[in-house]
């Protein structure tokens, strides 16, 4: 590779991995404060003892939904309308988390195509293209 | 660790910030205090949690398989949690140790970006084309197809297992003696620095066409099962494409946390993960990714041959226990 940082490590690989690690952590602060919320918030739209009650008896996702103030499974990014809850804030951090991948891998694509390596940088956003089509539910990914 | 926690701010900071903010939950909480389970609250739940979830992801990043293949068999095993949550919850615990292990990993040249890449395409198509074959299977043979191919599957593991226990330790440090041509072209070689031997580990990797197929084969497997591909991606890179085993294990983290990111969508969109519940686990896993990146780094690549070797035969005794009782109609208790 033509780019290089410190002890021939490609820099595609260290933008990649930076950016990932530090919306991750970011992701981890808000499902901390998310978390915090939930335990000292008495007024949250899905009471967490609900949750946690329901799913520790081996609810199904329907039920567990249908049996919230929500009345149905929710669809989309439904926890963005929930925001400022702890459910909200905690949904929102684990989907801060998964979402980092995309912009480090377009980023990653970049520097792999500025040092020659044209075949990974399609490769990466041939990757990056099918995340994002998950993630806008336009195709079924498997699931698990 | 004291070292570590100088040496990786942000980590002392997160772990501080964690602790207290269980300890604040734990002494002032307003909601969840009453027993859940047996004498145990709901926050006592969220702590224990956190605790086992940090556990997993040490183990699972130093060996490379994601801590779904430890988490999953667990809480199938000994809950009675829907498994569409415990599947999301899995890919959680199976993603996240690997996503913080990114940045560790690739500053310090353990984790190969082209590798990666390489990977990730076959892994995720093959993904989907075995949730699909799924489908079809389900619907032609029931519940005796999934049995047999999850004998087949433990069977395959156990061999893997014993390529790693006879290859001895050309596995850690594999030398290949021919040289692939479209490795060549693409130029799938690199160099990294062996902190435990104070030298710099040259390679090159070799069957690569067949690496590519295998990578769709583990992706289209676990599609199929809801596995994950923590089992194979190790074994392929180091076995079949002759990378070292410490790169192959780093790798393996970074690939199956981008594949695992694209799978778990779906499970967001619909409600499958509940915040409360994969909280916990998510920060465990990216406290306990964080040391177990930074303990890769140090170790010797024995040890992680080892605690690999250990992880597929508990992983192939699982699938094989589960296949026999499904075809026999048996009931064998063993975990």
């Amino acid at each position: 590779m033509a780019k290089f940082k410190r002890s021939l490590i490609p820099i595609a690989g260290v933008v990649y991995g930076d950016i990932i690690y530090w919306i991750t952590i970011l992701a981890s602060v808000l499902v901390l404060v998310g978390t915090v919320e939930t335990f000292f918030s008495t007024t949250n739209t899905i009471p967490p003892a609900y949750l946690l009650s329901s799913v520790l008896e081996g609810k199904s996702v329907s039920q567990i939904w249908q049996g919230s103030p929500f009345r149905a499974i929710p669809h989309g990014h439904w926890y963005l309308d929930i925001l400022p809850t702890g459910e909200g804030l905690s949904t929102s951090g684990l989907a801060l988390g998964v979402f980092g991948v995309i912009p480090a891998i377009f980023a990653s694509a970049y520097f792999l195509w500025r040092s020659h390596n044209v075949f990974f940088a399609f490769l990466a956003v041939v990757s990056g293209l099918i995340t994002i089509t998950s993630m806008l539910g336009v195709i079924p990914l498997p699931i698990g | 660790m004291v070292q570590l926690l100088k040496k990786v701010p942000e980590l002392t900071l997160l772990i501080a910030l964690t602790i207290i903010a269980y300890i604040v939950i734990e002494v002032a909480g307003k909601v969840g205090t009453e027993p859940a389970i047996g004498a145990f609250s709901s926050i006592d739940l969220i702590v224990i949690s956190f605790v086992m979830s940090t556990a997993i992801a040490i183990i699972a990043v130093i060996a490379g398989v994601g801590g779904g293949v430890i988490f999953t068999p667990i809480m199938l095993a000994f809950t009675s949690i829907d498994t569409l949550i415990i599947r999301s919850t899995g890919l959680v615990v199976a993603m996240f140790s690997g996503l913080v292990s990114t940045g560790p990993f690739m500053r310090r040249g353990l984790a190969d970006v082209k590798l990666v890449f390489f990977g990730a395409v076959p892994i995720i198509v093959g993904g989907l084309g075995g949730a699909f074959a799924a489908i079809i299977m389900a619907s032609y043979m029931g519940k005796e197809g999934d049995a047999i191919v999850r004998l087949l599957l433990g069977i395959t593991l156990v061999l893997i297992a014993l390529l790693f226990i006879f290859g001895g330790s050309n596995t850690e440090y594999p030398r290949p003696r021919k040289v692939d041509a479209l490795g060549q072209r693409l130029r799938l070689r690199n160099t990294y620095w062996e902190v435990s031997l104070h030298e710099r580990i040259r390679y090159r990797a070799v069957n690569v066409k067949l690496g590519g197929f295998l990578f769709f084969f583990v992706g289209f497997t676990g599609g199929f099962f809801g596995l994950g591909g923590g089992w194979a991606v190790v074994p392929v890179l180091n076995l079949v494409m002759a990378v070292p085993l410490k790169v192959s294990a780093a790798s393996s983290g970074v690939l199956l946390a981008m594949g695992n990111a694209a799978a778990i969508w779906p499970y967001i969109t619909v409600g499958a993960l509940i915040g409360v519940v994969a909280a916990p686990w998510m920060l465990g896993q990216v406290i306990g990714g964080i040391i177990g990146a930074h303990i890769l780094a140090s170790i010797k690549a024995a040890f992680v041959r080892n605690l690999l070797i250990t992880l597929l035969l508990l992983t192939s005794v699982k699938l094989i226990t589960r296949g026999l009782e499904s075809l026999l109609k048996i009931d064998i208790p063993i975990f």
